[in-house]
């Protein structure tokens, strides 16, 4: 690009008369930008040029050695060699100077006269120029070879992103998913820094850029002109944003009008080079809206606000299950307990006994109830956490002490260390975790045998253990323990059970930062389960345990 | 015989029927409302000695009904809530509830809660030695025993202990324990209170790792059993 060329896009972009210093510094930076274009541009290609030559003169000392110990003939055919390497790494000019330096050598070290390059052999006077012909035929081809090459695997890496676009958008819940793919797909195509500027849909206020990186102001002020402007009003046009860079702005369009503005930031201008990144920007474009239209983005943005809706519904309806579900119990078992303890009925074994089955019930299907809200919150909504430090062993008494009429028929033996580091963890979350394999260790396991509960410290783990001499794990049981839903087949008839007590267990751990297996040396042999958790000790306080407020 | 009164705050009525029926067995005198305006009414007219209240109620959230009964009155608070809503359960004894039961309950539990809330606070009085259990503890001489057997506890060790046990059989949430005993500026610090009560156990737990005296309510505070 020549220098003219250069200085006429800086007056277009900055105005023809510049009024003030302050403007005329800016041109002067503007000049002193592209001039340091130019120079990089200038210096990139006496680069390729002197490689070209570089090529030949190694050619060259390669066949002078050889030419030491064979009589070579027909030398300018081997020139060939650094002139498809200059055509396929340095493009076609080099590969021309490759070809008439490649003429030159061999004319001027082994053509007869050597050392001059006069060529008084007829024959070789007609091969030279042949071999200029068919140097930068090949040259060329070898260039528009690589061309294609790269031009293909580009075109690989569009398709692929246009493979990879629907499906996330098919598996965006919000708008704002949808525009965040539209705007990372736009990017990953064009290659560079996208921004996507939201229009308001009819009957929703406002617009909002979906980027949270610096947006220069003279752009945003483009593109919310061509926001308001609304639809059809279109073409795309080019911002300076101040700082020598330039940023292409235009609408994107689909078949129900616009939908958002785009600002492409081209970097800094080179002239054929941003118009070269231009024209890809609307191929791109063009195959985008085409492919949006086709996927119908109203309906995409409109089933993703549906989604939302759902979602709503859907916690709305856990809340109230589990409300509608839990008052009963709450009346049960009252109601039971104030019976079995009422004046009249106070001492009598009977009346006991049946308040204690009412209660094991109310308990088991309470449990149930809460499993079924735990698995229901973690596939919707994850794991929350409300992490804090814990002591090891309040976790495992909690867990212990509200299972101990689960565990009552079961010799009950609790192993804690006195010194176990605090761990950070959700306490109510893992003390549920904990929960659910004491209770699948009570319920697989014969009354009167042994459950042991553990803790210790691990190298740099705390350990939670829960064993028992129970059915143990067979076969598929050993994988599919912690499947949602599943069910050893042996157990199944005589232990009630959701399927879902050991998957919830594992979510809660892993949540916690912690890993949870089960290991059984086979059927009958009893599981040990544990439960590592990261030790990390808080800085300990002097302020703890002195002082004397 | 007890003859204090009790309100019970509740939209369901068959839990206020049992409860009526529990409490009445026990020789309480009993109110009941089924709503949060009732409730509070109720409460204004015809103080109880103990309030039970049941969260979720239709037409208002616990912690606003905890507020509003706290800006006139002491009496003590229970209210009955569901299991893993720990933040709600320290919002509202922050509040100035007294204490929790989770539903579902077994009546001897909610008795239990309520006797221990009826029990007037302990100062050092006449009487300055708190008994907990086989715990002692002298308000006066600031010292402790155990079966009978001194204690010797630390100066923080001793503040905590002494909080707990002006409120035994009631929970007590760590911020509660961190503002009296180390300030406000270190509410989050609460791993010191668990420094303390693991030192704590040691001295008065004959199993540390089973304590049956110093128990933890896991996500809320502690709690000194009866």
């Amino acid at each position: 690009m020549s220098l003219r060329a250069a200085r006429r896009r800086a007056n277009r972009v900055q105005g023809p008369v510049a009024q003030n210093s302050g403007q005329r510094q800016l041109m002067r930076r503007n000049f002193s930008q592209v001039g340091r274009a130019l120079v990089r541009q200038v210096r990139g290609e006496a680069l390729s040029v002197l490689t070209s030559l570089m090529l030949v003169a190694v050619t060259t000392i390669a066949l002078l050695i050889l030419d030491q110990f064979f009589a070579l003939r027909h030398v300018t055919l081997v020139y060939l060699v650094p002139v498809v390497i200059a055509a396929t790494k340095l493009g076609i000019g080099p590969a021309v100077i490759a070809a008439v330096a490649g003429v030159g050598a061999s004319a001027f070290f082994f053509y007869p006269p050597i050392y001059s390059f006069l060529v008084e052999d007829p024959q070789h006077v007609i091969e030279l120029p042949l071999f200029v012909f068919v140097a930068i035929v090949t040259g060329h081809l070898a260039s528009s070879l690589r061309r294609q090459a790269d031009l293909a695997r580009r075109r690989e890496t569009e398709v692929h992103a246009l493979y990879a676009f629907p499906r996330r958008l098919a598996a965006a819940h919000t708008p704002n998913d949808i525009y965040t793919a539209i705007r990372e797909h736009l990017a990953s195509i064009i290659g560079r820094r996208t921004i996507l500027f939201e229009t308001a849909p009819p009957g929703v206020p406002g617009a909002a850029l979906s980027d949270e990186g610096q947006v220069p102001d003279a752009v945003k002020r483009a593109m919310e002109a061509l926001a308001e402007a609304g639809k059809g009003s279109g073409n795309s046009s080019v911002v300076e944003d101040g700082e020598g860079r330039v940023w292409l702005v235009r609408p994107v369009s689909g078949k129900a009008g616009d939908f958002g503005v785009l600002a492409i930031d081209l970097g800094q201008q080179k002239g054929k080079m941003a118009d070269a990144i231009r024209e890809r920007v609307d191929a791109v474009l063009a195959d985008a809206t085409a492919m949006l239209e086709h996927l119908d983005l109203g309906r995409a943005l409109s089933d993703a606000r549906v989604r939302s809706e759902t979602e709503a519904l859907r916690d709305a309806l856990i809340g109230s299950v589990s409300h509608q579900l839990r008052t009963p119990l709450v009346s049960i078992l009252g109601a039971a307990t104030v019976i079995s303890s009422a004046p009249g009925n106070r001492g009598d074994p009977r009346l006991a006994s049946l308040a204690d089955i009412l209660r094991d019930e109310v308990d088991r299907l309470n449990n149930d109830v809460q499993d079924l809200l735990d698995a229901a919150l973690i596939s919707s909504k994850g794991v929350r956490l409300d992490c804090e430090w814990v002591e090891p062993a309040d976790v495992v008494n909690a867990a212990v002490d509200r299972r101990q009429r689960l565990l009552a028929g079961h010799r009950l033996r609790v192993d804690i260390p006195d010194e176990l580091p605090f761990v950070y963890v959700d306490p109510v979350l893992l003390e549920q975790a904990l929960g659910q394999i004491v209770d699948n260790a009570a319920k697989y396991s014969p009354p009167g045998s042994q459950i042991t509960i553990g803790a210790k410290i691990e190298s740099d783990a705390v350990v939670l253990s829960v064993r028992d001499e129970g059915i143990g794990l067979v076969g598929e049981e050993q994988t599919r323990l912690w499947e949602r839903f599943f069910r050893g087949q042996r157990g199944a008839s005589s232990v009630s059970g959701s399927g879902l007590g050991l998957w919830i267990a594992k979510a809660f751990v892993i949540a916690n930062g912690g890993q949870i297996e089960a290991f059984s040396e086979g059927a009958d042999r009893g599981t040990l389960v544990s439960i590592r958790l990261p030790a990390r000790e808080p800085a300990t306080p002097d302020l703890a345990v002195s002082g004397d407020g | 015989m007890d003859s204090a009164t009790i309100l019970i705050i509740d939209d369901e009525l068959h839990i206020r029927q049992f409860l009526r029926a529990a409490f009445e067995f026990e020789g309480f005198a009993v109110h009941e409302a089924h709503n949060a305006e009732e409730g509070i009414r109720s409460a204004t007219l015809k103080p109880p000695d103990l309030i039970i209240l049941d969260l979720g109620l239709p037409d208002r959230d616990g912690s606003s009904i905890v507020e509003r009964l706290r800006s006139w009155s002491n009496v003590p608070i229970i209210v009955l809530t569901v299991r893993s809503r720990e933040r709600e359960k320290v919002r509202l004894l922050e509040l100035g509830a007294d204490d929790y039961v989770v539903k579902p309950f077994g009546i001897g539990e909610l008795i239990a809660r309520a006797r221990s809330a009826l029990r007037p606070r302990v100062v050092a009085g006449n009487d300055p030695v708190v008994r907990v259990g086989p715990l002692e503890i002298n308000l006066a001489s600031r010292s402790g025993t155990i079966d009978g057997k001194r204690v010797v506890l630390g100066p923080k060790e001793y503040l905590v202990l002494q909080i707990l046990a002006q409120h035994a059989g009631k929970v007590v949430t760590r911020q509660q324990i961190m503002r009296q005993v180390w300030g406000a500026a270190h509410l989050d610090d609460t791993h010191y209170l668990r420094i303390v009560v693991r030192n704590l156990r040691k001295k008065i737990e004959v199993d540390p790792a089973r304590p049956r005296i110093l128990l933890t309510e896991l996500g809320v505070g502690y709690r000194l059993a009866r």
